[in-house]
């Protein structure tokens, strides 16, 4: 059991935005994990980036799927009520293409979820997302203008594409967000020998970033507002190394499309390990 | 659940770069056209699983028919009977085999789901022809267990000292009217160039392609299939051709 924001959750471990869906599907993992970032939506439908959307690199995958989902209406009416049968810790994931869309998003979900997690740094979109989380001045802003609109948790999601985490994280704490998840994938691209070609431009996650969000989660520290800490982990080892590095919770990503089920076993590593020594930074 | 821990039974080279696994105990009820996630080593290097199509299966035994393409399938070449294997699935939807006259047209490594399906149709009685065709004579794998199936199975390649040619081409010596429904796998260029004939009857075309997550999560494996994108492990892997939109 831990506790963030006044609120009790029953580990510390979270399923990250975008890799499980909704988590609809392998439910036990759903009902198990300490809470779910939903996957990114956003105020309309969309369907994705064309193919090719996964690359696989050494220890990483570089995505680009682009905000695949059914838009905010669809998500809550047909969605959501299904997710919280499950798990009712739901943050959801939002992700708006101007200041307007994150507010209209966060005022049509309401208060029927746990929180709200604005997602300023997907690398796979022409407008928005990893572009606004390079501008504090604009996290600032979508903070500001979100906070009217929610007395829930606001959890700004980060990553640290071309920018210093921390003075986009302060930006956000400042501006009104009670925590900060991260991080998002980083950039990445790959090219084919063969054809000179470019193959994909996008999102890289994986064991291969866990070293550089190990630094950004623990270059937060400072800040003193609960850290979700997320990128490359595979095992409750890796967890217990985002929560030594200052994180008060963790989030699975790439590692479930490994083995679906690796949240359930990364909850019982970790558990035996923070038993020992550490305990989770409240908030 | 989706998670098994099973054992290679045996592993044997069909030509100097293909090679089959058989596995088992393993509790499934597979369909043609279904795969298996394969973990490939322990490590995380490879990432991501390695997407095989079943490409037979009977009393908890399962064979699999992989070319050496990259790391991870070489890794999987240098695996020997008694080790142990984790494996996810059957995933993919689950094609209901209908008793139409059929033609199967297999191209390379493709014919490895398509064998699966052959055995499920002739057991069921429906009548249909195996049309294989592959680069070279020594690519042409399970050439006895086809035949054996399917005796007026029609082989092809396109280099050798026989008649050459591919699947394709041979399609157009046949008399395509007395067939009902058609399944494929094989390279992209052949199931565009298939699509191109404008056939009568339907083909089911057996995608193969780079997966994430292999089990519906990720969407990482988008396909165009009549204006939308589906997910190849989830919706698919077999999909009517009419339908797919090919993007190069």
């Amino acid at each position: 059991m831990i506790e963030l924001f006044d609120l009790k959750f029953k580990n510390p471990v979270f399923l990250a935005s975008g890799v499980f869906g909704f988590g609809l599907k392998y439910k036990s993992v759903t009902r198990t994990v300490g809470g779910i970032f939903t996957k990114g939506i956003t105020l309309l439908p969309r369907m994705g980036n064309p193919p090719p959307r996964i690359y696989e690199t050494a220890s990483g995958v570089i995505n680009s799927v682009g905000l695949e989902n059914p838009g905010v209406e669809e998500f809550k009416k047909y969605i959501l009520p299904r997710i919280k049968k499950i798990n009712n810790r739901v943050f959801v994931n939002v992700a708006g293409f101007n200041i307007e869309e994150y507010e209209k998003i966060v005022e049509e979900i309401g208060d029927v979820v746990t929180g709200f997690e604005l997602n300023v740094s997907c690398p796979n979109v022409k407008e928005g997302g990893a572009l606004f989380g390079q501008n504090p001045e604009m996290v600032e802003r979508i903070v500001k203008k979100v906070r009217k609109k929610t007395k829930l948790p606001i959890i700004v999601k980060l990553t640290a594409n071309f920018c210093d985490p921390l003075i986009v994280a302060k930006a956000g704490i400042d501006a009104g967000a009670d925590g900060i998840s991260l991080i998002n994938t980083i950039y990445g691209m790959a090219f084919d020998t063969n054809t000179k070609k470019l193959i994909i431009k996008g999102g890289l996650s994986g064991p291969a970033i866990k070293p550089f969000a190990l630094y950004c989660v623990n270059r937060l520290k400072e800040l003193k507002v609960p850290i979700i800490g997320m990128g490359g982990i595979m095992s409750g080892k890796d967890a217990y190394e985002f929560i030594l590095a200052g994180a008060s919770a963790v989030a699975i990503g790439t590692a479930v499309l490994r083995d679906p089920y690796a949240p359930i076993r990364i909850i019982k590593e970790l558990n035996a390990l923070l038993k020992k020594g550490v305990k989770c930074q409240k908030s | 659940m989706i998670k098994h821990k099973t054992f290679i039974l045996k592993k044997e080279w069909l030509s100097p770069d293909i090679f089959s696994i058989e596995c088992g105990p393993l509790k499934i009820k597979p369909t043609p056209g279904q795969f298996l996630q394969i973990q490939v080593n322990d490590s995380f290097d490879p990432l991501l699983n390695r997407p095989i199509s079943i490409a037979d299966y009977e009393n908890n035994h399962l064979l699999m028919i992989i070319k050496v393409v990259g790391k991870g399938t070489k890794i999987l070449s240098e695996k020997e009977s008694g080790e142990e294997l984790t494996v996810f699935g059957p995933f993919g939807s689950r094609l209901k085999l209908k008793n139409k006259k059929s033609i199967i047209i297999a191209g390379g490594i493709g014919v490895a789901p398509l064998y699966f399906l052959a055995k499920k149709l002739k057991k069921q009685g429906t009548v249909f022809t195996f049309v294989y065709g592959a680069k070279k004579p020594e690519d042409l794998i399970l050439k006895k267990e086809i035949k054996n199936i399917s005796p007026g199975t029609v082989f092809i390649t396109e280099y050798g000292d026989k008649k050459t040619g591919t699947a394709v081409s041979v399609l157009n010596e046949l008399d395509l009217q007395e067939y009902e429904i058609g399944y494929a796998c094989g390279p992209k260029a052949m199931l565009k160039e298939l699509k191109g004939m404008d056939l009568k009857f339907p083909i089911y075309a057996f995608c193969e392609d780079f997966l994430g997550c292999g089990c519906g999560l990720c969407l990482g494996c988008a396909i165009k299939y009549y204006g939308t994108y589906k997910r190849i492990c989830e919706d698919g892997p077999v999909f009517e051709l009419k339908g797919i939109e090919f993007n190069d």
